[in-house]
């Protein structure tokens, strides 16, 4: 087969329905992981959201000891394990990293058990561990969308707050941020996107959608509003890319897009940086640099 | 005489299980500067952050402008803009993207649900004065994790200065900043009170520079030892009290030295 006969193969494929849906899932998730992400890892709960990812595994056994679909059973899971765990931090006087190691580890070990007692299970671990893109349904396409309105919509609005609360948490409250409410509902929207994204990307790559966009856009930006949209826009750019190299080299789709994402981030590392052009504009316009060659 | 800005009412602050300030009571009149002094430990970055709201208070009362602080530490937004603070350190993680520009900016923003490109021009020319008047505005486009100590400083003073306060509240400002810099930022804060009427709440531990610049003295070590005009509040019995009477003869020996010096 040339080529040619791929790419041909490759673009009838994104005339398929299902492969519609699970480019613009890709891209939705892409776009929500790298928009919460960009804070995420600024307040070090890259650990946080990849717990919140393996607890996803605990909920959806529940949800299938209760013969109730996993998918409904997930969202409010997440988000009440994201509070308690929360709660939890907040309140023992422990490393943040070995708490979460502990509850990332236990609700792991106790969600297989769980799923041990169906008979059933052995086919659907795989889809949860790794996810399955093309089988993103229109439902779950819609409440995705709905997802990143409300998240935009936040980060928006209270854009100002979010910065000074990350960057200073005393100058926040001294300037009357509520730090409880915006945290609070911070964590509950990460939790959203994490359990949303499961069943596209799987439990044990759904905090590279998270991490791996926003450590990229950090490399590349020079300011924070920089950051947050290059963040989001890499995070929609190796879900595209993924997918087409999916479809083009046969390769799974949730892992295509991670290594999108790999790749992006290595480029990030290797390109000049913004902060380099910056000193390299400085320097040849700076007349103290100027070696007087051109005096006559 | 115009309303206090600040009025302290019988205020208990602990940090785990001791009293760090126990039943202070002091006002800040508008347009002066009142100095906090008192040795290591004797509560008044407490004072200040319980007074803000950062910390938790276990007894009495705070007014701002008039308003009383909630006890879950909330004033009304239109009180909290009026307000500027400075931290005694600005310790935050280095690799958080953000410029002397944005940093600025902040200090004008009102931190409510708003859209972020709304007001910018104004947003823009407040912050372009701000880092004027406090001779940062070659920083501008820095990332604030490049910058020095004494940069920093004059940056978070600017982010003070965005928007007109009528309190500023200082926690050992000018740590970090060199002899010039420290005179400027003196003489920046007489400007402010007395031409705009600023009133200014400053811990500081150089007693001199409050003898000569502060218009009333709090001399705390947990609780108020005394209150008034620097020439009383920093008599070597108050001193005595607060420091103990080695640190009392030790300080009035450079000082005679440095005036013996000076007349010779």
């Amino acid at each position: 087969m040339t080529i040619q006969t791929e790419l041909v193969r490759a673009v009838e494929l994104f005339q398929l329905p299902f492969m519609q849906r699970a480019l613009m899932g890709g891209v939705l998730t892409g776009l929500m992981g790298g928009l919460m992400g960009s804070f995420t890892i600024l307040r070090q709960l890259s650990f946080f959201s990849d717990t919140l990812g393996h607890s996803a595994l605990l909920g959806i056994s529940i949800g299938f000891l209760l013969g109730l679909d996993p998918s409904w059973v997930l969202m409010p899971f997440t988000v009440l394990f994201a509070l308690g765990v929360t709660y939890f931090l907040e309140r023992a006087d422990l490393w943040t990293d070995a708490l979460l190691n502990i509850v990332y580890s236990a609700s792991l070990a106790i969600g297989i058990i769980l799923l041990s007692l169906r008979e059933d299970y052995q086919g659907g671990i795989n889809n949860l561990l790794f996810g399955d893109i093309l089988a993103v349904q229109t439902g779950d396409l819609i409440f995705s969308a709905m997802l990143l309105v409300v998240c935009a919509l936040f980060i928006g609005l209270t854009l100002r707050s979010q910065i000074l609360l990350t960057l200073h948490e005393p100058l926040a409250i001294s300037r009357g941020v509520a730090v409880s409410a915006q945290r609070t509902t911070f964590i509950v929207l990460l939790s959203l996107v994490v359990g949303i994204s499961i069943e596209a990307v799987g439990v044990l790559l759904i905090s590279a959608f998270i991490v791996i966009p926003a450590c990229a856009a950090r490399l590349l930006s020079r300011t924070f509003t920089q950051y947050i949209l290059i963040s989001a826009g890499l995070g929609a750019l190796s879900a595209i890319l993924g997918m087409v190299t999916s479809a083009f080299l046969y390769w799974p789709s949730g892992p295509s897009i991670v290594t999108a994402q790999l790749v992006l981030f290595v480029l990030a590392i290797i390109v000049p940086k913004p902060h380099s052009w910056g000193t390299f504009l400085q320097k040849i316009q700076s007349p103290k640099n100027s070696k007087g060659s051109f005096k006559k | 005489m115009s309303d206090p800005v600040l009025v302290v009412q019988d205020l208990t602050v602990y940090r785990e299980s001791y009293a760090a300030v126990q039943n202070v009571s002091f006002t800040v009149p508008a347009g002066m500067d009142t100095a906090i002094v008192g040795p290591n430990g004797a509560g008044k970055s407490t004072l200040i952050q319980a007074i803000l709201g950062i910390l938790p208070r276990r007894s009495g009362d705070v007014f701002a402008l008039g308003q009383p602080l909630s006890a879950k530490g909330r004033l009304p937004a239109a009180v909290r803009e009026q307000i500027a603070y400075l931290p005694q350190s600005f310790l935050f993680d280095r690799r958080i993207p953000i410029t002397v520009r944005e940093l600025v900016g902040l200090g004008w923003d009102r931190l409510g649900l708003q859209l972020p490109w709304v007001g910018q021009r104004a947003r823009r020319q407040a912050v372009r004065e701000a880092l004027m008047r406090a001779e940062a505005w070659h920083l501008r486009d820095q990332l604030v994790s490049a910058l020095s100590g004494g940069e920093t400083k004059r940056v978070l003073l600017a982010y003070c200065l965005a928007r007109p306060r009528r309190l500023l509240i200082l926690d050992e400002a000018p740590a970090g900043l060199d002899a010039r810099s420290e005179t400027d930022f003196y003489q920046l804060l007489h400007q402010l009170k007395k031409e705009q009427g600023w009133a200014i709440l400053q811990i500081s531990h150089d007693l001199d520079m409050v003898r000569q610049s502060c218009d009333r003295v709090l001399c705390l070590n947990r609780t108020l030892l005394c209150e008034g005009t620097p020439d009383h509040a920093l008599s070597p019995e108050t001193l005595s009290l607060a420091y103990g009477a080695d640190f009392v003869r030790y300080h009035h020996s450079c000082q005679a030295r440095a005036h013996y010096d000076h007349s010779d």
